[in-house]
C-alpha cells in the first residue's frame, strides 16, 4: 500500500519527469534564443558528413541530424559482403561519435516532410521541428516497372540500398549451385555510383570462380556503355576469361519484362533465366525530396554554390538527390557536397559572403578482385549554374597496368574507405 | 635579389643541361621569394576534399599519409612535383592538376598550422 511520503515522492518524481519531457519537447519544438538551428534530414554519406562539419565550422549552431535508422550500412564495400570477402559489420556505421565528440543532437525518427513555407521539419509522429536553415540528403528511391514492384526485392533483390538487401543476395550468392546463372540488370543513366554495378560483378564473379567454378554471369545492360569500361573488361579478360557476359541494351541486353519471383526475364532476344536475380531498377530522388516538393522531374535542382534548392529557400540538397552533373551520384560527392554546403551555410548564417567559387571533388575506387583495383577521380569548380570539372585534372587508372599498380589500387580503396568512414562518423 | 643576379650572371656562362637546371633553380627561388599570404578561408575550403583520403584535418588511420602538420615546404613542393610531372602516384596527380599553384600552396598552408 502507498503511504503518503511514497505518494509524495511519486508526485514529485512525475512532475520531474514531465518537466524533462516537456523542456527536451520544447527545446526541440521551437527555435533557439540566441542560437541559429540547422536540422539534417537523412544520415548517410550527405547527412552525417553536413552534421559533423557544420559542428566543426560554427560550433554555436545548435545542429539536429535525423535519421530513422539507428545503424547505417554503406553501399561502398558492400560488394565486398556480398562476395563473402567482408562480413555485414565492416559496412555498419552508428551516429554515437557524431553525438558525443561533435555534439550533433541526432533524433531517429520518419520525417513526414520538409516544410519551406513555415521553415520547419514534419516528423510522421506530428512533431514540429523548426529550422533556420534545412539540409536534405535523402538518396534515392527506384522506379517500379515491367513487372518489379515493391516488394519484388524479396525475391529478387536490387541491393542498392545497403543492409538487409545486400544480405539477402549474399546468401542467395551462396545457395546458388555450381553451375548457375547470376543475372543482373543494370539500370540506365542516370543512377546511384556509376561504376557499382559492374565491382559487384567482378567480385561476385571472384567468388564464384574460387567456389562455383561452373557457374556464370549475365548482366543484362539497360545502357550502351558504363563506367570505366575498358578497365573492366581488361580486368575481366585477365581475371574470369570468359565467365562474364555483359550485353549491352542495343545487343540483347534489353528488358522487357521481369517475373521477379520466377527470376525469368524476357528480352528482345528471349528468355532468360537467373539462379540469382540481381534487379537494379531505374532511380528518382528519395520520396522525401518528392514530398517536400523539392524535385523537378526526378531531381532537385540546387544552387551549385551552396546546394539550396531552387525550389524551397533555405533548404539545401545535398548527395544522390540532387543535380550536381557534372559530379557523379556517388558517396564521394556527397561527402564532398556536405563539407561544401556545411561551410557555405555557416558563413551565410554570420552573414558573411559565400565562397566564390567553391570547389569540390571525386574519387572513385574500385575493386575487380581483392587484389585488384582501379580509380577515376575529378576536381570540379561550382560556377553560375554548373558544376564544372578542371580541365586537365582527373581521369582513370592506366590501361594495361602492371600486377603491382593494381595491387596498390586495391590498397587505396581500403584506406579510402576507412579513412572516408572516419569522415563522416568519427 | 644579390643571389638571384649572381645566378643570372653565372647563366650566361654556361649552356646547354646546366642552363635548364638553373633556369628550374630560378623559378624554384622565385616561387619561394614571392611567396603568397596565408588566406586561412581559402587553404581551409581547398583542404576539404583531402580529408576524404587523407582523413578528417588530414590525419590518416588508413594507408594514406598523414599530411596534418606536415611542413609547409615539403607539401607544397611535393604537390607541385605531382602537378608537373617530376613525382608520379596512382593517385594523386590527378588531382592536383584541378588546383592552381597558388591554391596548391594554400592549402599546404592549412595542412602545416594542422596538430597531428
Amino acid at each position: 500500500m502507498m503511504n503518503r511520503r511514497n505518494f509524495n515522492k511519486l508526485v514529485v518524481s512525475s512532475f520531474a519527469l514531465s518537466m524533462a519531457a516537456c523542456s527536451s519537447l520544447t527545446s526541440v519544438g521551437s527555435l533557439p534564443q540566441k542560437k541559429k538551428r540547422v536540422v539534417v534530414v537523412g544520415g548517410g554519406f550527405g547527412g552525417a558528413t553536413a552534421a559533423k562539419y557544420l559542428k566543426k565550422f560554427s560550433p554555436d549552431t545548435e545542429v539536429i541530424l535525423i535519421e530513422q535508422n539507428t545503424e547505417y550500412y554503406t553501399c561502398p564495400f558492400g560488394n565486398t559482403v556480398i562476395a563473402g570477402i567482408n562480413d555485414i559489420d565492416y559496412i555498419k556505421h552508428d551516429y554515437k561519435t557524431l553525438e558525443s565528440k561533435y555534439k550533433v543532437q541526432v533524433i531517429h525518427a520518419k520525417v513526414k516532410k520538409v516544410d519551406g513555407a513555415s521553415n520547419s521539419v514534419i516528423l510522421e509522429n506530428g512533431d514540429v521541428i523548426p529550422y533556420h536553415r534545412a539540409i536534405v540528403s535523402p538518396g534515392i528511391d527506384f522506379k517500379y516497372e515491367k513487372g518489379y514492384v515493391e516488394g519484388s526485392e524479396q525475391y529478387s533483390p536490387h541491393a542498392y540500398k545497403a543492409g538487409a538487401q545486400t544480405s539477402l543476395l549474399r546468401k542467395q550468392l551462396e545457395e546458388m549451385k555450381d553451375g548457375g546463372t547470376y543475372v543482373m540488370v543494370a539500370p540506365e543513366n542516370p543512377f546511384r555510383c556509376p561504376p557499382g554495378p559492374y565491382e559487384r560483378i567482378s567480385l561476385v564473379a571472384h567468388y564464384l570462380k574460387n567456389n562455383k567454378p561452373k557457374s556464370k554471369i549475365i548482366i543484362l545492360d539497360q545502357k550502351k556503355k558504363f563506367s570505366k569500361q575498358g578497365l573492366f573488361q581488361e580486368g575481366w579478360e585477365e581475371l574470369y576469361a570468359d565467365m562474364i557476359d555483359w550485353r549491352s541494351v542495343e545487343f540483347g541486353g534489353k528488358v522487357e519484362k521481369v517475373d521477379p519471383k520466377k527470376r525469368i526475364l524476357t528480352t528482345d532476344e528471349g528468355d532468360v533465366h537467373a539462379d540469382v536475380l540481381n534487379y537494379i531498377p531505374r532511380q528518382k530522388a528519395g520520396k522525401l525530396a518528392f514530398d517536400s516538393g523539392l524535385t523537378k522531374g526526378d531531381w532537385c535542382p540546387v544552387n551549385t554554390k551552396t546546394f539550396e534548392s531552387r525550389i524551397v529557400k533555405n533548404v539545401h540538397v545535398i548527395g544522390d538527390a540532387s543535380i550536381a552533373t557534372k559530379m557523379p551520384k556517388s558517396g564521394f560527392s556527397a561527402n564532398s557536397q556536405a563539407k561544401v554546403a556545411a561551410l557555405q551555410i555557416s558563413r551565410l548564417l554570420k552573414k558573411m559572403p559565400v565562397i566564390n567559387p567553391p570547389k569540390l571533388a571525386n574519387t572513385c575506387y574500385s575493386l575487380l578482385s581483392p587484389s585488384y583495383g582501379i580509380s577515376v577521380a575529378a576536381v570540379y569548380e561550382a560556377h553560375e549554374d554548373k558544376i564544372k570539372k578542371v580541365k586537365g585534372a582527373g581521369g582513370l587508372s592506366p590501361m594495361g597496368a602492371d600486377e603491382g599498380f593494381r595491387m596498390q589500387e586495391a590498397e587505396y580503396a581500403v584506406g579510402w574507405y576507412k579513412n572516408q568512414m572516419a569522415d563522416i562518423f568519427k | 635579389m644579390i643571389c638571384l643576379l649572381k645566378i643570372i650572371n653565372l647563366n650566361y656562362k654556361i649552356k646547354g643541361e646546366k642552363m635548364k637546371k638553373i633556369a628550374l633553380a630560378l623559378v624554384c627561388l622565385y616561387g619561394i621569394s614571392f611567396a603568397s599570404n596565408y588566406d586561412p578561408v581559402k587553404g581551409q575550403m581547398l583542404s576539404l576534399s583531402c580529408a576524404s583520403c587523407h582523413g578528417t584535418n588530414g590525419i590518416s588511420s588508413g594507408i594514406m599519409p598523414t599530411i596534418a602538420g606536415m611542413g609547409k615546404t615539403t607539401m607544397q613542393r611535393t604537390l607541385m612535383d605531382y602537378k608537373y610531372g617530376r613525382k608520379t602516384g596512382t593517385m594523386m596527380q590527378k588531382h592536383v592538376k584541378g588546383f592552381s599553384d597558388d591554391e596548391l600552396e594554400q592549402v599546404s598552408y592549412y595542412f602545416s598550422k594542422v596538430e597531428r
